[in-house]
């Protein structure tokens, strides 16, 4: 999530801080010294974050601005609290905010999901004696409750605002960092943007499902048969060297560069998993199914940009059983040499995916719909066109002939049956002379069967039961009439 | 999201009393050839729909769209209601399909005109739906099941549909009052069932159809609770095509759908093939499909909720003819599945059979100016259609950090083929549900169980190994990493194995890797020792597999060239003491490091190679006269036989010094010690140990 940070930058930011003994210090060199301390965290450990930095008081500024648009943000709000008066000032303007007209509402809920980080270079008491910590809590509750506000505990000194920004750092900004595994195959890696916690039902398991940091490959699908699949989130998988001290190196940079240049060539030239993985999910054009959790599952590809630059990504699918219909329960998932025949084929010609439903949806299986005339009108059409090319389109006509039938049965719809008969019997009459003698057995035989079926006895009305062909001389039976 | 919210149970009630054989008195025209045929021919009357056909279409398209959308987890429980109650299907998830419910309509038919209507009413399928709506469904019982303690959480809410022609408003209100009577009576049996859950909530639609052309007796009301269990309202329709319309809206509101019309379809005209003209068509769907216009156009969802006034609202994209069949990985955010609002509509087929023939069909949004901005994708699978939502907007992770640019960035010589050749062979096929190995493991854990055996030794790099480099191996890696191996299976593993020996017999060279070294690389046997090395280091990580895989190894065991030790033993005659210390010391790190240190004991051994060179005048691998090899596996005792025998080439130098060590050793007694070696290793000092017996150790120990 992109970051925007908002500095205070109004006079009571340089109020002075009393230390005893040392030099003094404004509240303003305070937030610095945070945000200092948040900007290198970023840059060392989250350095794929996109940041900007706005100064405000009653006019705003903007320092450093994003290169682009994003429809998710976190906003830190660095301040002392100290709410000003008048138009324009925090409390005014909350007490104003349902007066607002639409064109100048209230920023607040963002037209976007945020979360609204307010760093208060104060302590708590301070912000108590007056309603400034009220107010600051209603512009959490403004934006759904999603935020937090920190304030500093102690005296005001660069020891306590580092512990401050320290928190929030903990709590939005800690690196994710994982074991990717296939079998004995394993790579350190951190995840970018970290996973988020998620919530599928809120009533049946209202406890958020969180990645684990063992992501287990459990097996390769073609790209082809995962077929863009809907995702939760996509997330970078960056390789990360882990020294001896436990200390991440690799994907961050440090102050002492010469050292670090070292290291991570060391880093570059020692092969890595998520090297060889990456390369031939590439070549290959495959995906690696990775187990994120009980019952959650994700996938891993190669993901190039336009600028022939290709990472490892990871995207995670819905938590839950099947999060794929075409790829059915993840858990029958299996290798597919167990398979008592190759699924794919001897000459990769075949594939297992995707799974067929049980039963086919309405626009595959040629349903009978006659909500509107047309409808209707198109299938009685389809029925005498067929007529006309009797014996030829026998087959075709009785198929017809039965679809509607069934149709009429299931809706009750009996007069159309009658309808429909009447319609044939008078199409036999029509014949013309040169017409094959089989033409009129048909027509009478299937106008007379539709008359029994509108009788509604159950001897001729079975919807089950079809209406065949009539055997004649003409087609070829031996003249015996079996029905 | 809820599973189980109102929408997880439809009840369907319809009125099968004789007055719904009325009919409808919308007149349809069956008889359309006539005005182009011979005059004097009498058309047929049309016909005309009864109340109850029209209920029954409606309805089972109300059903379709439905199954369409959610072919599990909504159900549907079918109930016609004359003088008596027919139930047509159940809440299983099996009978949820237009089929059977068509079967079973037709079983029932038309309503009889003749029925007494004094005996015949809809509130007895009323009290069935309120029965019905009790009854626990398996995916309730599934999901109570396994939350076991927090199984309250599972709730039970419910929807009843009813269909039927009524009398009056008070008629309607008694309707009511009798659902919600049946509702707490059934609620207090439910309690003490395991089978039935109470309803806690209850949303009732009933719907009045009357005939076209009359007056409605009864009004429409809006929603309204009529207690904290029961909410209801009332829609009187007129039959026919506005109680068709009435249906599909409330399957849009009951299961929140939104439409979608993908227009711009380019289709060939019936009539005349070669031109083409252009056709739309409307989809319906989870309304999370339109998730992004309704964020970035707030003014949007407020038209959506008008939707009641019988205004449609519908998102319009447009189709872009696909160019390539090329598999690509979308980003796409969400898939839904999709049903086209007419169904049978030539240009509604056309759409959904190109697509059912394994066509994706990207949509574009229809702006007047800008860039063109495809959002989203249609596509088929495995017979079924899903609206994509593809990512539109921009990304964070634009512009990402290439992976050359990491950790393992810079090294080029990854197997990239090979673990190519590895995905293939650990692809996932889908298993039966009853498909349970002996171990009881699922499918998937079977998955992870062969990568697990599949990694055992799998270097990454080109350069760190030499047995998967040579073809010859290929057919025992191949198998060792097997679960089970038959005996067939040992015994190609054997031939592998003989081959080797015959390679190495007939000295054919190895493709040992010479990256980082200066020169030719390593000498051919000590090519062929580090080969066996690593075929040991795979074999041996199976061994624990079954006894089977244990002879493999011992095959190998047998058959390869003797161990290090000895070949540093043969060498240790004529060479410094210092250079002995250091090969010595670089033979046991190896034994100890295994085969990540492959390649450094081969830089090692080939600077010991170079300093050889410059003290004596080297022959290289010379093929005058290799020992014929023999081939039957050899035992482990045999390996006391002399050095050379047991090798394959051998320089003159050894030769020489070989036959002046024999020839010096026929003139001189064998040292005790080495004559009881084990393994040329004599423990030093025994006879103190029979001599003090344990004291030496407690000397030793000074514990005294």
């Amino acid at each position: 999530m992109p970051t925007v940070v908002l500095l205070d930058s109004s006079l009571s930011m340089t109020r002075p801080v009393s230390v005893e003994g040392s030099e003094e210090f404004q509240r303003k060199n305070l937030a610095v010294h945070g945000m200092t301390m948040l900007f290198e965290h970023m840059a060392t450990n989250y350095r794929l974050e996109f940041t900007s930095l706005v100064a405000f008081s009653s006019l705003w500024e903007l320092l450093v601005p994003f290169s682009r648009d994003y429809n998710t943000l976190q906003v830190v709000l660095v301040t002392d609290g100290a709410l000003g008066i008048g138009r324009g000032s925090l409390r005014h303007s909350l007490q104003t905010v349902k007066q607002r007209v639409d064109d100048k509402k209230f920023p607040l809920p963002f037209p976007f999901p945020s979360k609204l980080y307010v760093m208060c270079i104060a302590n708590a008491e301070e912000l108590q004696a007056t309603d400034s910590m009220d107010n600051l809590e209603q512009l959490i509750n403004l934006n759904g409750g999603e935020g937090q506000i920190y304030t500093m505990e102690g005296p005001l000194c660069l020891k306590s605002v580092q512990s401050m920004f320290g928190k929030l750092i903990d709590q939005a900004y800690s690196p994710f960092h994982a074991v990717l595994r296939c079998g004995n195959l394993t790579s350190d890696v951190q995840v970018f943007p970290r996973p988020e916690p998620v919530t599928i039902d809120e009533e049946v398991d209202p406890i958020p499902k969180t990645v684990q940091t063992d992501l287990e490959i459990v097996g390769f699908i073609e790209i082809g048969d995962i077929s863009s699949p809907p995702v939760l989130s996509r997330h970078l998988v960056l390789p990360i060297a882990v020294s001896k001290e436990g200390d991440e190196i690799g994907t961050g940079a440090t102050d002492d560069t010469e050292e670090e240049t070292s290291t991570n060539q060391m880093a570059g030239k020692s092969p890595n998993f998520c090297v060889l993985l990456h390369g031939s999910l590439k070549v290959e054009g495959m995906v690696a199914l990775v187990q994120l959790g009980p019952d959650w599952f994700g996938m891993l590809y190669s993901q190039a940009d336009s600028k022939k630059k290709s990472n490892l990504m990871m995207s995670l699918f819905d938590p839950g059983s099947e999060p794929l219909p075409w790829l059915g329960r993840m858990s029958q998932l299996g290798p597919a040499s167990d398979a008592a025949e190759n699924p794919y084929g001897e000459d990769d010609s075949k594939s297992p995916f995707p799974i067929q439903p049980k039963h086919k949806r309405s626009y595959a299986q040629n349903v009978t719909v006659w909500i509107k005339a047309s409808g209707l009108q198109t299938d009685v059409q389809k029925i005498l066109r067929n007529a006309k090319k009797l014996p030829e389109k026998t087959q075709t006509f009785y198929k017809e002939l039965n679809r509607l039938r069934k149709a009429a049965l299931a809706f009750g719809f009996w007069e159309l049956l009658k309808s429909v008969a009447e319609l044939l019997e008078r199409e036999c009459t029509l014949l013309p002379d040169s017409a094959h003698p089989d033409a009129a057995f048909q027509l009478s035989h299937a106008a007379q069967q539709l008359k029994l079926a509108s009788s509604g006895d159950s001897k001729y009305a079975a919807f089950e039961q079809n209406i065949t062909p009539m055997l004649t001389d003409f087609s070829g039976g031996g003249g015996a009439d079996r029905i | 999201m809820r599973i189980f919210s109102v929408s997880h149970k439809t009840a369907f009630v319809v009125d099968h009393c004789p007055y719904m054989a009325e009919s409808s008195r919308q007149l349809i025209e069956c008889d359309m050839l006539t005005k182009s045929r011979s005059q004097g021919v009498i058309p047929l009357a049309p016909v005309s729909k009864s109340l109850w056909t029209c209920a029954i279409e409606c309805s089972m398209e109300y059903c379709r769209i439905l199954y369409d959308v959610y072919p599990t987890k909504k159900l549907v429980n079918y109930i016609v209601s004359d003088s008596e109650v027919h139930i047509l299907n159940s809440w299983k998830q099996e009978n949820q399909n237009t089929q059977e419910l068509m079967t079973a309509l037709a079983a029932v038919g038309p309503p009889n005109p003749r029925q007494d209507p004094e005996c015949c009413s809809v509130l007895h399928g009323l009290v069935a739906a309120v029965e019905s709506l009790c009854k626990i469904t398996e995916y309730q019982h599934e999901s109570r099941t396994t939350l076991m303690d927090t199984a309250d959480r599972v709730a039970n809410r419910g929807r009843i549909i009813c269909l039927t022609n009524a009398k009056s408003d008070t008629h309607v209100r008694m309707l009511e009052d009798c659902v919600l009577e049946t509702i707490q009576e059934q609620n207090k049996r439910a309690a003490g069932s395991d089978r039935l859950m109470p309803i806690q909530q209850c949303e009732l639609v009933l719907v009045h159809i009357y005939p076209q052309g009359e007056e409605t007796l009864v009004s429409d009301r809006q929603k309204k609770e009529l207690s904290s269990v029961l909410s209801s309202e009332v829609h009187s329709v007129r039959a026919g095509r506005y109680l068709a319309g009435k249906l599909n809206v409330l399957v849009q509101q009951h299961f929140d759908l939104a439409s979608t019309t993908i227009t711009n379809i380019p289709m060939k005209e019936e009539q005349h093939a070669n031109t083409s003209a252009n056709y739309d068509v409307e989809l319906l769907h989870h309304r999370d499909a339109h998730i992004e216009f309704i964020k970035t156009q707030p003014s949007f969802h407020c038209m959506n909720t008008s939707r009641d006034s019988g205004l449609k609202e519908t998102v319009t994209l447009k189709w872009c003819t696909p160019r390539t069949n090329s598999v690509e990985l979308h980003y796409c955010t969400g898939a839904y599945r999709i049903s086209p609002v007419d169904v049978n509509s030539r240009p509604s087929s056309c759409l959904t059979n190109f697509l059912l023939n394994g066509r994706s069909v990207l949509l574009e949004q229809p702006r007047k100016s800008g860039s063109k901005v495809i959002s989203h994708m249609l596509s088929s699978h495995g017979g079924e259609i899903f609206l994509h939502v593809l990512n539109s907007t921009r990304s964070t992770l634009e512009d990402p950090p290439s992976i050359s640019e990491g950790c393992g960035g810079r090294v080029t010589d990854y197997r990239i083929t090979d673990f190519g050749e590895f995905m293939r062979e650990n692809r996932l096929t889908p298993f039966p549900e009853s498909m349970v190995d002996a171990a009881c493991r699922t499918p998937v854990e079977r998955a992870k169980f062969q990568l697990e055996r599949h990694t055992r030794y799998w270097p990454m790099i080109i350069s760190q190994t030499t047995i998967f480099n040579m073809q010859a191996v290929v057919p025992l890696a191949n198998l060792i990493v097997k679960d089970t191996l038959t005996d067939e299976d040992v015994l190609t593993c054997q031939k592998t194995v003989y081959n080797l020996v015959d390679m190495e017999r007939k000295s054919d060279p190895l493709p040992i890797s010479t990256a980082g070294s200066r020169g030719k690389g390593p000498k051919r046997d000590e090519q062929y020792r580090i080969m066996w090395n690593e075929l040991e280091t795979l074999v041996k990580a199976h061994v624990g597999t079954s006894e089977r895989h244990q002879r493999v190894l011992d095959c190998i065991s047998a058959c390869r060239s003797k161990p290090p030790e000895e070949e540093e033993r043969k060498k240790r005659g004529r060479k410094r003491e210092d250079k002995e210390d250091k090969t010595e010391k670089n033979g046991k790190d190896t034994e100890e490091k295994g085969w990540t240190t492959d390649s450094e004991r081969l830089k090692g051994v080939m600077e010991r190679e170079k300093d050889e060179q410059s003290e004596c005048e080297i022959i290289k691998d010379s093929p005058d006269s290799p020992e014929p090899l023999n081939k039957k596996p050899r035992l482990a005792t045999e390996e006391q036989q002399p050095p050379e025998k047991s090798k394959g080439p051998v320089s003159l130098l050894t030769l020489w010094t070989n036959r002046i060590t024999q020839a010096n050793s026929r003139k001189h007694q064998e040292f005790a010690g080495r004559l009881s070696s084990v393994n040329s290793k004599a423990e030093l000092y025994q006879h103190l140990k029979e001599e003090n017996g344990m004291d030496v150790h407690e000397n030793g120990k000074a514990t005294r």
